[in-house]
Order: C-alpha cells, then sequence, then structure tokens
C-alpha cells in the first residue's frame, strides 16, 4: 500500500518550509517553483497570531515521505496507509 | 535558473519609476549580504540609496535566515537584519541586492516578481499581491515595518527611511530555481549544518520561524543590528555563529554550491570591508 503524507497537527507548524526544502531536494533542485508542498501564512485577524496552512500534491506520494515528515521540527505530519480501492 | 557566478542587482529608481538590473562580476569578493550592500553603498554614496541584500548561503543552507539591509541615516552607516521568508524569495528572485534610490512622487507599493517591478499606489492591499507561497512582504502595520506580518527590524531607522523615500510597502515573489554543481555532496552538508541545532544559541520555540530554520525561536521576531561580518555577509542568522564563522564550514559551503571562493577570499574579507567603510566616510 502507497503511504500518504497527511498534515494532521497543522497548529503546530511555525512555518519554516523545512518540509518544502526537503521535497525539493528530493526533486535535486532549490528553490520554491513546481513544490509540491506549499505553506501560506496568514495573521488571525482576531487573535493576532501567525497562522500556517499547508497545500499538499497528491504527487507527494513519488518522493520519500518519511525524509519529510522526520525534517519537520514541529512534528506537523503523519503518514498513513493509502486505503486500498476494490 | 539562478546565476550563481555574478552578482546580480535590481535598481530601483523611485522618482522616475524606473528599474534596471545590473551584473557585477567584480563584486564577488564582497561575498553578499552586508558586504555586498556596503560596496553598493560606497559605489551609490551620492544616491542615498536603500539596499536590501541576501549572503551566498540564503535559500541554500540552514540558519541562513536573515536578509541585510544597509543604510544611511544622519551620516551614519547602519546595517540592520531581518528575518522571516525574505531572503529565500529574494535568493529565488535571483537576486542579491536591491537598491532603492531617491523619493517617490507619491505613495508607493513595490511588487517585485524576480527581476520585473510594478509600481502599485497606495490604496492597493499589499496582502493579495505577489504568488501565494512563493512571496514575502514588509509593509506598515501601524507605525512598525512588519516582515510576513511578524518579524520587525531594530531600532526605527527602515521605518523612517521608508517613510523618507514615501514606500508603503515592498512584495517579493521568487519564481526562480538553482541546482548545485554536486547535489549528493550538497545534500549531505546541507544535513550535517541542520543536525548541529545544539550549536544554535537559542531554544527551540513555539514561535513562527525565519524560512529555513527550523528553530521558531523567540529572538528572531525583532531582527538585529550590527555583528559579526562574515556572518553578516553570509547573513546567517548571529545564533548560528559556532557554524557560519568557520572558515572550514563556510568554504564547503560556497564550494558544494559551485561558488568560486578560496579560503583567502573569506580571510580576506574584513579587510575589504574596513577599506569600504573608510571610503564611504571619506
Amino acid at each position: 500500500m502507497a503511504k500518504i503524507l497527511k498534515p494532521t497537527q497543522i497548529n503546530r507548524c511555525n512555518g519554516c518550509e523545512m518540509c518544502i526544502f526537503e521535497a525539493q531536494r528530493q526533486l535535486k533542485k532549490v528553490g520554491l517553483e513546481d513544490s509540491l508542498i506549499r505553506v501560506f501564512r496568514k495573521k488571525n485577524p482576531e487573535t493576532q497570531v501567525m497562522e500556517f496552512e499547508l497545500e499538499i500534491d497528491p504527487r507527494i506520494n513519488i518522493l520519500d515521505v518519511e525524509k519529510i515528515e522526520s525534517i519537520c521540527p514541529k512534528k506537523v505530519f503523519e503518514i498513513q496507509e493509502e486505503p486500498k480501492n476494490d | 535558473m539562478i546565476d550563481i557566478s555574478v552578482k546580480k542587482v535590481l535598481s530601483i529608481d523611485l522618482e522616475n519609476k524606473e528599474v534596471a538590473v545590473k551584473s557585477f562580476s567584480d563584486l564577488n569578493k564582497y561575498f553578499g549580504g552586508t558586504g555586498l550592500g556596503l560596496k553598493l553603498l560606497e559605489i551609490y554614496k551620492d544616491k542615498s540609496p536603500l539596499i536590501f541584500s541576501v549572503g551566498p548561503l540564503n535559500g541554500f543552507f540552514p540558519y541562513a535566515s536573515k536578509t541585510s539591509i544597509v543604510l544611511k541615516k544622519d551620516g551614519a552607516v547602519e546595517d540592520i537584519y531581518i528575518g522571516g521568508s525574505l531572503s529565500t524569495r529574494m535568493k529565488f528572485s535571483g537576486i542579491d541586492s536591491i537598491i532603492l534610490f531617491g523619493v517617490s512622487q507619491e505613495e508607493v507599493i513595490l511588487d517585485i516578481q524576480d527581476s520585473a517591478v510594478n509600481f502599485k499606489d497606495k490604496d492597493t492591499d499589499p496582502a493579495l499581491l505577489g504568488l501565494p507561497g512563493k512571496k514575502s512582504g514588509i509593509y506598515f502595520e501601524g507605525d512598525k515595518l512588519m516582515c510576513d506580518q511578524y518579524f520587525t527590524t531594530p531600532e526605527l531607522y527602515l521605518e523612517s527611511i521608508f517613510k523618507e523615500k514615501n514606500i508603503k510597502g515592498i512584495t517579493i515573489t521568487g519564481t526562480e530555481i538553482f541546482s548545485p554543481k554536486n547535489f549528493d555532496d550538497y545534500k549531505k552538508l546541507y544535513s550535517e549544518i541542520l543536525d548541529r541545532k545544539p550549536d544554535i544559541r537559542v531554544d527551540s520555540a513555539e514561535y513562527p520561524s525565519c524560512s529555513g530554520c527550523p528553530m521558531g525561536c523567540g529572538k528572531s521576531k525583532v531582527g538585529e543590528i550590527g555583528g559579526n561580518i562574515l556572518l553578516n555577509s553570509l547573513v546567517a542568522c548571529q545564533f548560528a555563529d559556532k557554524i557560519y564563522t568557520d572558515i572550514g564550514v563556510v568554504f564547503s559551503c560556497l564550494n558544494t554550491l559551485g561558488y568560486d571562493y578560496t579560503h583567502e577570499d573569506i580571510e580576506n574579507l574584513p579587510k575589504l570591508i574596513e577599506d569600504t567603510i573608510r571610503n564611504i566616510s571619506k
């Protein structure tokens, strides 16, 4: 079964973008263009606290997702087994 | 593709709304960051420039996450540093320095994408400019300039010069990529440096982090002022000094990326900067 990367603890994200850079390194490049992970930051207008959102391209499965999970300093990700299609 | 063989400078004439991109191969010996910023200040000292610069390691190695800002205020040269994602966006725009000359005739917001600049009027919402996920913005929230709506600089030098120049904000989007000369060596060195977390002189915490730094420390919010010239030319964090003042480590990082620096180039940098500061003061 394929493994999928899920940001299950997004509230912990600190916006360091280490996950983006790891994913890009696995594709032998440095930069943000065509990244399979994107991080968006936005200040909550009510609490004035910085919040982050993650967008993960389903093609992330072509990469070593365990490495991406382990580079995150805040343990934002979890690796789950992709459900089997009957 | 980012070209590291030259220093690429984006100059913006605020008064005439003119933009130029210049490549300087003879400025490579100033490395980047404050070294490059001070040399550009010397070259353009009669045009009261405000200079943002990144260093050769920004965007490429961990803990090298600040942006250098060099300016002259009341006759004194100031070098200040801001955190956030500005340095990676500048790096991925392929630009080493951005120089802002003159005074805009009306309040302006600069929307920069790679080397292209759009002059937007003061009523534009800067948060809506740039490409999501690939941009960084520095603009006023009240009387304070904030990068990524969180990171600031020490003192009020930057706020004061933005007001003098009639700049309300700047957004930068970087869409270029880079492939280091020897990718396997690069990945190995990256991991080795990342693993040196215990050498970073701040504790890991729960605050927003600079791009490319896992620490999330409480110190980066307010930026830095002054400090070690090698660190400031690499524009590495001052709390990563155990790593980035080690000439052997710095040489390995530069060499792996494909820069053509020698150990002597690194050792000679302080003297070059000293001479540059002397020339600016003349």
